[in-house]
């Protein structure tokens, strides 16, 4: 008698967690910024000088706790990129991103630390380089809602 | 290498239903902040270690302790996260400073549970391929153990009740508590029944807070401060994750751990040696089993001994002076904070709450439906 084959049991099942996560203090002053007056700020570290972004309550190198805020220029350098294929997924949508496109981590100017987001640019490696300056472009005030969505991405400035 | 470890300063938030003013970061500064000020201790040169306790599904970040890595010292240094109960951080940091690698340790334990939903977070603790899919959480399994406690030792709806009303009376006297008042049996019992034989005020609720403590070395401890408070003893063991492998009328994994924890400090009788104990009643049920796993009372006693009044502040041996985690202290801080409450006893801090003469205290912590995890720490002046 031909014995069938049990196929192993696996069970699927989707772990769907509701979260609210409070933005704190820091982020709250500069979204707000961002939402409200198309603005970025920073804090400078009182003893290091690095200015940190996102804004936070201590320096993580010095522990000391950060007061001051600069604003930062909306323009910066590109220091690092990807061509994404995947199409990865936003949590607060849960709508893919298109492939294939850019990510890419810029540098403003005045910034120490990076900011990563979309580089508004052909998927081509010949149309992107480390180096290239970009600018960051906002969404319209009105569709502007206060997280790093109303940064639609950068535009590379020609020359 | 240093034969005690020393709890030499401890720092908590107020807790509150809901912090929409602070991430994770601020409000764990909070408590740093203030507990190095208290010790006139600075980062980094002072602390040489750091532990964190918070939990990835609870916070809803992957290693959930990358958020508060730069306020507690943690950047380009050691930092390790302990992802159960805040007691076990103080266990997992007495380890390495007994291990004579680190000399001062800084331990913070974080939640907010008002970011997220208990029961589908703590659904998830359920095995996938087994029983989650019936919906089970922390409350319906805590209300199996109740039944199952009452019916084996004949324990009272109305003997559970009586630890809120203490523990809430007890609450009026402690500035962190979320909730505290003078209520009756009647109205623990006339609260809205949640999962039989459990109701609303039987409940821990949901709160956010963090709270920090610093151990150090007995030599570091001696020139941190003049009330240093010693760890004695401790112990910790894992009970079957399965409801159905355990008689949840009984708690093998308390019992163990706290004869651990007895045996380190020399102690034969916890009824005679301890001046008060501070417990993780999530549920009202267990302080009052948790009172019997760690061998305060004969097993089934314990409800007469809440009803005598011998629990109360003043009684023979006080239960939750801090009013518990009935008046409101987050999952995973919990045990961290019955450990700040001991020392605050035991330092003659406790304010209004003060046990007199205290000397001895016992803190427990658990992790896990139906106390699957236990930890005891036996803290004394
Ligand atoms: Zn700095």
């Amino acid at each position: 008698m031909a014995t069938k084959i049990q196929e192993p049991i696996s069970i699927p099942m989707t772990v769907s967690v509701p979260y609210r996560f409070a933005a704190g203090s820091y982020l709250t002053k500069c979204l707000i910024g961002l939402r409200d007056h198309g603005t970025l700020f920073a804090v400078e570290c009182p003893k290091c000088k690095r200015v940190q972004l996102p804004p936070r309550i201590v320096c993580a190198t010095c522990h000391v706790r950060n007061e001051r805020w600069v604003e930062l220029g909306l323009e910066g350098t590109l220091v690092a990129f990807t061509i994404m294929y995947l199409p990865l997924t936003d949590p607060t949508t849960g709508k893919p991103h298109n492939p294939p496109f850019v990510y890419g981590t810029v540098r403003l100017d005045g910034a120490t630390s990076v900011l990563d987001h979309f580089i508004n640019v052909e998927p081509d490696l010949e149309k992107i380089r480390v180096g290239m300056r970009c600018r960051m472009i906002l969404r319209p005030q009105a569709e502007r809602i206060g997280d790093l969505s109303d940064i639609l991405y950068f535009d590379p400035i020609p020359g | 290498m240093s034969d005690r470890v020393a709890i030499v300063g401890v720092a908590q938030t107020r807790f509150a239903p809901k912090r929409p003013d602070v991430n994770y970061g601020e409000m764990a500064y909070e408590t740093i902040s203030q507990v190095l000020r208290q010790t006139n201790l600075a980062l980094p040169d002072d602390i040489d270690n750091a532990i964190s306790c918070s939990h990835d599904i609870w916070d809803g970040q992957t290693i959930s302790n990358i958020s508060i890595t730069d306020v507690i010292g943690g950047h380009l240094r050691t930092e390790e996260k302990m992802a159960l109960d805040g007691s076990t951080a103080v266990y997992y940091g007495a380890v390495g400073i007994l291990s004579g690698e680190y000399s001062c340790t800084l331990l913070m334990a974080h939640t907010k549970m008002s970011q997220t939903n208990r029961n589908i977070v703590n659904n998830v603790a359920f095995d996938p391929i087994y029983s989650r899919m019936l919906g089970f959480d922390y409350t319906s399994a805590a209300a199996l153990q109740a039944r199952r406690y009452m019916y084996k030792y004949g324990i009272t709806r109305a003997q559970i009740a009586e630890v809120v009303v203490k523990n809430l009376s007890n609450a009026r006297f402690n500035p962190s508590a979320h909730q505290s008042g003078e209520i009756s049996i009647a109205d623990v019992l006339s609260s809205p029944v949640v999962a039989a034989p459990i109701h609303r005020l039987d409940i821990a609720p949901d709160t956010d807070g963090a709270v920090a403590v610093i151990l150090a070395s007995e030599e570091r401890a001696k020139s941190i401060t003049d009330k240093p408070v010693w760890l004695l003893g401790m112990g910790t063991s894992y009970d079957a994750h399965y409801l159905g492998d355990r008689d949840l009328a009984d708690c093998r994994a308390l019992q163990q751990a706290a004869e651990r924890a007895y045996r380190m400090a020399g102690i034969r009788n916890p009824r005679r040696s301890a001046d008060l104990a501070e417990v993780g009643d999530e549920f009202s049920y267990q302080e009052l089993l948790w009172m019997e796993g760690l061998g305060l009372c004969d097993k089934g006693d314990a409800g007469r001994l809440v009803e005598s009044g011998a629990t109360a502040i003043g009684g023979k041996l006080p239960v939750n002076p801090s009013g518990g985690l009935l008046s409101g202290v987050p999952i995973n801080v919990a045990g961290l904070n019955r450990v700040a409450e001991a020392v605050l006893q035991l330092r003659g801090e406790a304010g209004e709450r003060q046990v007199k003469g205290a000397k001895i205290a016992i803190a427990q912590g658990h992790s896990g439906f139906c106390g699957q995890h236990q930890c005891v720490l036996v803290l004394g002046n």
